[in-house]
C-alpha cells in the first residue's frame, strides 16, 4: 500500500513537471512588460496588455486562415477516405489489390523528398498563394484510407446484405448505412486530421508568401525569427493560438485515447 | 445458369466495379498528382543541374557523385543520427516506464496523470518552439532561474554548439512522451490479468513479471513505436527551423534542414532532390528491415 502512494506521488510529480511549461505559457501572458523576464511563479501585477497587443488584426486573420484550412481539409478528407476505404474493403473489381498496394506504398515517401516537386506542381496548377494551394495537397493521405479500410473490413456485413436484398444500390448502402455507422473511426480521425493540419507549418510556409494567407503557425514562427523578439506579444499570441486546440483536446480526450487504441495514430 | 441471369450478374458486377472506381477515383487522382508524380519528378530532377535561373542541364550521376564527396551533407546526416540515437531510446524507455507505473497503481488521480502527461501533445510544434525559446532564454529564462537556485550558472542552451541539439531533443521528448506512453498503456491493458497473477503465484518478482511476461507480450507495440519514432526523428524539422534554424554554427543542421536549405534558400533544386532521394532510400531500407522484423513475429 505504501508503495502505491509513493508511485502515485512520483507520477503526480512527473505530471506537474510536464504541465509546468504550459502553466508558464498561460501565466506569463498576464505578466506586465517589466515582470516578463523575472522568474516569478504568478503575475504580481496582472495585466491584459499582452493579450490586447496579441489580438492584432493580422493574428486574427491568421487564426481564420488556419481554421478554414484545417476544417475544410478534415471534412473533405473524411468523406473521400471513407469512400475509398469502403470501396477497397467491400467492392469487388479488377485491379483492386494493385490499387491498394499503390495507395499504401505512398506512405513510405518522406514529405521532404516531394517538397520541391510539390511546389512546382502547385505553381504549374496556379494555386500558390491561395487557399487551394494550402488545402488540396493536404487532403490526400494514405493512412486515412488504410484506417477506413481496416474499419470496414471489421464492420458486420448483415445490415448491408439485408439492404442489398431489398434492392439498394451499393453506393446508397454506403451513404445511408455504412457511413452513418462509422463514428468510431470518424471521431478519432477527425481529431487527428484537425490537429495535424492546425499544426502544419512547412507546407504553408513554402506554398504561400501572401501575408493575408499566413496560417497561425507561420505567423507565430515569423514573430520569433527577427533580431529582436517582442516576447510579451509572442507568449500571449502563442497562448491564444493554443486555446482552441486545448479545448478540442480536453473535450475529445476520451475519443483521442480510444483512437490511439484503435488506430495507433496521431 | 441461363444466359439471361449471367448477363444480369455481369451487369451487376459491372455496376459494382464502376461504383468502386468512382469511390476511389478522387483519392487516387489526388495521390497521383500530389504524391506519386512528385516523387517521379524528384527522381528525374536529381539527374539535372537546375537553379531556376538558367536552363535545366542533364548531368547524369553528377549530383550523386557530388553528394558522396559533400562533407557538409554527411555531417548533417551524422547530426540526424545523433538525434535519433539519443532521442529514440530515451523516449522508448521513459514512456514504457511511465506506462508500467501508471498501470501498477490504482488511484483516483490516474486520469489526471494521464491527461497531464498527454497535454503537451496538444501543443503544436511552433507553439512549443516559441514557448521553449522563452524558457531557455539565456539571461532571463525560467530554466536558468531554476538552475541558479542550485548554484548552477546561466547556461546558453540553444545558443551553444554543445547544448543546442540536446535542448531540442528535450522539447521533442516533452511533446511526444504522453502519446507513446498511452500506446504502451493500451498494449499493457490488453494482456490478460491472469497471466500476471499466475506469475505472482509462481513467485516471480515485479521485474521478472515485466521482463518475461509483459515485455514479450507487448512486443508488437514496442516495434511499432520504435519504427514510427525513428522515422519521425529523421524528419524533425519544424522545431529546429523555428528554434535554431540549424545554428549555432550548424550544430543543429540535421539532414532534412540541409536539404531544405539547398533547395529553397540556395535554389540548387537538382542537388536538393538528389539529397532528398538519398534520405528516401535510407528510410526505405530502414522500414524494410523493420517491417521484416514485425512480420517475423
Amino acid at each position: 500500500m505504501k508503495r502505491n502512494y509513493l508511485t502515485v506521488a512520483f507520477l503526480v510529480l512527473v505530471a506537474i513537471i510536464l504541465l509546468f511549461p504550459i502553466y508558464i505559457l498561460f501565466m506569463t501572458s498576464f505578466k506586465s512588460a517589466n515582470e516578463l523576464f523575472t522568474a516569478t511563479l504568478w503575475p504580481h501585477f496582472p495585466t491584459l496588455d499582452n493579450i490586447r497587443a496579441a489580438l492584432s488584426s493580422k493574428f486574427l486573420v491568421s487564426i481564420r486562415t488556419s481554421l478554414v484550412v484545417s476544417i475544410t481539409v478534415t471534412v473533405v478528407a473524411m468523406l473521400l477516405h471513407a469512400m475509398c476505404g469502403y470501396a477497397l474493403a467491400r467492392f469487388d473489381f479488377p485491379f483492386k489489390d494493385t490499387l491498394f498496394r499503390i495507395i499504401i506504398s505512398t506512405l513510405l515517401i518522406p514529405s521532404m523528398t516531394i517538397l520541391v516537386p510539390l511546389f512546382m506542381i502547385a505553381k504549374f496548377l496556379g494555386i500558390t498563394n491561395s487557399y487551394a494551394g494550402l488545402i488540396l495537397p493536404a487532403l490526400f493521405n494514405a493512412y486515412g484510407i488504410f484506417l477506413f479500410r481496416q474499419f470496414y473490413l471489421g464492420f458486420p456485413r448483415e445490415l448491408e446484405e439485408a439492404a442489398e436484398v431489398e434492392g439498394c444500390s451499393k453506393a446508397r448502402i454506403f451513404f445511408t448505412i455504412a457511413l452513418p455507422l462509422s463514428k468510431p473511426i470518424i471521431i478519432p480521425l477527425t481529431i487527428a486530421f484537425f490537429l495535424g493540419n492546425w499544426n502544419n507549418y512547412l507546407w504553408p510556409l513554402v506554398v504561400n508568401k501572401k501575408e493575408s494567407l499566413y496560417t497561425v503557425q507561420v505567423y507565430l514562427a515569423n514573430m520569433v525569427s527577427g533580431y529582436s523578439t517582442p516576447w510579451n506579444k509572442v507568449i500571449a499570441s502563442s497562448m491564444l493560438a493554443a486555446i482552441p486546440v486545448f479545448i478540442l483536446f480536453l473535450i475529445a480526450q476520451r475519443y483521442l485515447q480510444e483512437g490511439i487504441k484503435t488506430t495507433g495514430f496521431k | 445458369m441461363t444466359t439471361k441471369s449471367v448477363r444480369k450478374l455481369s451487369r451487376r458486377k459491372f455496376i459494382e466495379a464502376l461504383t468502386a472506381y468512382c469511390f476511389i477515383a478522387p483519392d487516387f487522382l489526388g495521390l497521383l498528382i500530389f504524391v506519386i508524380i512528385p516523387i517521379i519528378y524528384a527522381i528525374i530532377i536529381s539527374f539535372y543541374h537546375w537553379d531556376l535561373i538558367s536552363e535545366k542541364v542533364f548531368i547524369g550521376f553528377g549530383n550523386y557523385s557530388r553528394m558522396f564527396s559533400d562533407e557538409n551533407w554527411w555531417n548533417s546526416l551524422g547530426r540526424t543520427l545523433k538525434l535519433t540515437i539519443i532521442y529514440v531510446p530515451t523516449l522508448f524507455c521513459t514512456s514504457l516506464f511511465l506506462a508500467v507505473l501508471i498501470d501498477s497503481v490504482k488511484s483516483r488521480l490516474n486520469s489526471f496523470i494521464k491527461t497531464a502527461i498527454l497535454m503537451p501533445f496538444a501543443i503544436t510544434s511552433v507553439i512549443a518552439s516559441t514557448l521553449w525559446m522563452f524558457l531557455y532564454n539565456e539571461k532571463r529564462g525560467f530554466i536558468n532561474a531554476f538552475l541558479n537556485l542550485f548554484g548552477i550558472p546561466d547556461q546558453p542552451f540553444l545558443g551553444s554548439q554543445d547544448q543546442a541539439l540536446f535542448s531540442i531533443i528535450l522539447v521533442l521528448l516533452w511533446i511526444n512522451l504522453g502519446y507513446n506512453m498511452l500506446l504502451f498503456l493500451s498494449a499493457i491493458k490488453e494482456v490478460p490479468a491472469s497471466y500476471f497473477e499466475a506469475a505472482m503465484i509462481d513467485g516471480a518478482n515485479r521485474w521478472q513479471t515485466f521482463r518475461y511476461i509483459m515485455f514479450p507480450l507487448i512486443k508488437p507495440t514496442s516495434i511499432f513505436i520504435l519504427i514510427t519514432t525513428t522515422i519521425a526523428s529523421f524528419q524533425v524539422m519544424d522545431l529546429i527551423m523555428v528554434m535554431t534554424k540549424g545554428g549555432p554554427f550548424k550544430a543543429t543542421e540535421v539532414g532534412v534542414l540541409y536539404i531544405f536549405d539547398k533547395s529553397f534558400n540556395l535554389l540548387d533544386l537538382g542537388y536538393g532532390s538528389t539529397l532528398s532521394i538519398c534520405l528516401f532510400v535510407i528510410l526505405f531500407i530502414f522500414s524494410f528491415f523493420q517491417s521484416k522484423a514485425v512480420s517475423e513475429e
